[in-house]
């Protein structure tokens, strides 16, 4: 269905509009996404973490505390990836679907917002010239409490869900912490060090345009084969690897990524116009709103063009965004922070969130549905936590 | 007619052919996991799987697949939770969780879960 409704874009922007510099523009921002995430999923896929402790509330913090941190360093996909399958682990006696959920706000999404590497919007603001210290200077003191406030409600949830679980473990816990597949730990290093192989980073990188694809791809691929064709098939087996939740991305997202330039045609368009009325409240709910339902990459994009344009300054020239980043942080840092948060709003709001889902499901924990996700997860909790940070920042 | 335990250490092989698989034993099914479908209505209008049980096997038809190879992978194994017929079913020691692996020539491997394998009742 999702390919369906790309080619009726795709067929109406070639046939009617004899437009395709959109639609090639496109494609190659979805190489680059599919290439990052199948990579990390793979890579990731050859490595079993095993934390044999009976997790309680205090521990679970600490552990989506670690997870939240360490998605800056790995990305919330290969963060995500990492530390589901330890963390349904520790939980196996109790885990419930908020435990998901809860991993899927602050790993695979709220976390990852202080480096260019923790969420693709950060990395493509990184490659038009937003220096890469930029986030982490200027979000961190929202970062801190959204964290914060998030795991305070996760605890209350968890304490609650704690109460009266006394079930006894048929083997117990040894305590132990079991880790294996080190040299994947080496491809997940590759994957991070080829994000930065862009032309726009580095000189003495290739320019293969016009193809939709560069060298950084063609790493992270060549990576997809060989972290599987290396891994241990034992550690594949405990993992229960397979490459379907990457294909359900593959296929989902091509359909978002195509449906969705009309929609942020017409976002920067009226954005253009109207440019005198927006301020960082509207920067951080419009950016948010749709990061949540399209990929937060374009949409990061179309809100950073936006903002520019109020100041004549254009997001394809790396010293107008050197300039942009000196002039006013407050749009900047609306943008970025609702671009990450916001995308773990909906199932399809980023990456990762899809394939945790899918990875949960075969472990035998029913998810919520699409629906019920946002009606009883995401709209009750993350919206006022997102209103507090909108009042405190933004407002 | 063996017990269930007894079945399940001697590292039993089932069949499966396209949708059906057949296992050589009978059990009160509690949950089946293929791929991402969490089945657990086991009644005769189930949408999911059909069941009939033989002298010494049973046939499970999983009704939302053509064939069982296009949705289980290498790696991936069918999960189920059973009890044994005649055992407490409120019992939760008497819960047996088993992976099938897909092997060659219509063949499957049945293994009770090992430690390491993500399966939460």
């Amino acid at each position: 269905m999702a390919i369906i409704l790309g080619l009726v874009t795709v067929v109406y922007y070639l046939i009617f509009l004899n437009e395709y510099h959109s639609l090639l523009h496109i494609f190659a921002e979805y190489i680059s996404f599919i290439a990052l995430l199948s990579s990390l999923f793979v890579a990731s896929g050859g490595i079993f973490i095993k934390v044999d402790k009976k997790a309680t509330p205090y521990m679970n913090v600490l552990f989506l505390l670690f997870g939240a941190v360490i998605s800056n360093v790995i990305g919330t996909t290969g963060a995500s990836m990492l530390l589901i399958r330890p963390y349904i682990k520790m939980n196996q006696n109790r885990i419930k679907a908020y435990h998901v959920i809860f991993f899927i706000f602050i790993v695979s999404n709220i976390g990852g917002a202080l480096t260019p590497i923790g969420d693709p919007p950060l990395f493509i603001g990184f490659l038009r010239g937003v220096p890469f210290f930029w986030v982490l200077e200027n979000v961190w003191f929202i970062w801190i409490p959204m964290i914060m406030l998030i795991l305070g409600v996760f605890f209350l949830f968890d304490k609650f869900n704690d109460k009266g679980n006394d079930t006894p473990v048929q083997n117990g816990y040894t305590g132990k912490v079991e880790f294996k597949g080190f040299r994947n730990l080496g491809y997940l290093a590759v994957i991070i060090f080829s994000v930065f192989l862009d032309p726009g980073v580095f000189s003495w990188v290739p320019d293969w345009s016009p193809l939709p694809f560069g060298i950084r791809e063609v790493i992270m691929f060549a990576v997809v084969y060989l972290s599987y064709k290396q891994a241990d098939p034992e550690i594949l087996r405990s993992n229960e690897f397979d490459f379907e939740p990457i294909k359900e991305v593959a296929y989902l997202f091509i359909g978002i990524f195509l449906t969705m330039v009309p929609a942020l045609q017409l976002i920067a368009e009226e954005a253009r116009v109207n440019r005198d009325l927006l301020n960082a409240g509207t920067f951080y709910w419009a950016t948010g709103g749709l990061s949540s339902f399209l990929d937060n990459t374009p949409t990061y994009l179309n809100f950073l063009s936006a903002a520019m344009g109020k100041y004549t300054l254009d997001v394809n020239v790396k010293a107008h965004v050197l300039d942009f980043v000196s002039q006013d942080i407050i749009y900047l840092r609306a943008i970025s922070v609702a671009a990450v948060f916001f995308g773990s709003m909906t199932y399809i709001g980023n990456g990762p969130n899809f394939m945790v889902k899918s990875i949960c499901e075969r472990a035998g924990i029913e998810m919520p549905s699409f629906f019920t996700y946002m009606i009883k997860y995401s709209i009750p909790i993350l919206i006022p936590l997102f209103l507090i940070i909108y009042f405190l920042f933004f407002h | 007619m063996a017990t269930l335990n007894e079945i399940l250490k001697s590292k039993p092989k089932g069949l499966f052919y396209k949708n059906r698989l057949i296992l050589p034993f009978q059990g009160i099914f509690l949950k089946v996991i293929v791929d991402d479908d969490i089945i657990m209505d086991f009644s005769p209008a189930s949408k999911h799987v059909y069941i009939t049980e033989n002298e010494d096997y049973t046939d499970i038809y999983f009704k939302e697949y053509k064939h069982l190879k296009d949705a289980v992978s290498k790696y991936e194994a069918i999960k189920m939770v059973l009890v044994e017929k005649g055992k407490d079913i409120f019992n939760f020691d008497n819960h047996k969780k088993i992976v099938i692996y897909l092997a060659e020539k219509h063949q499957v491997k049945i293994e009770e879960t090992e430690e390491d394998i993500l399966f939460i009742e």
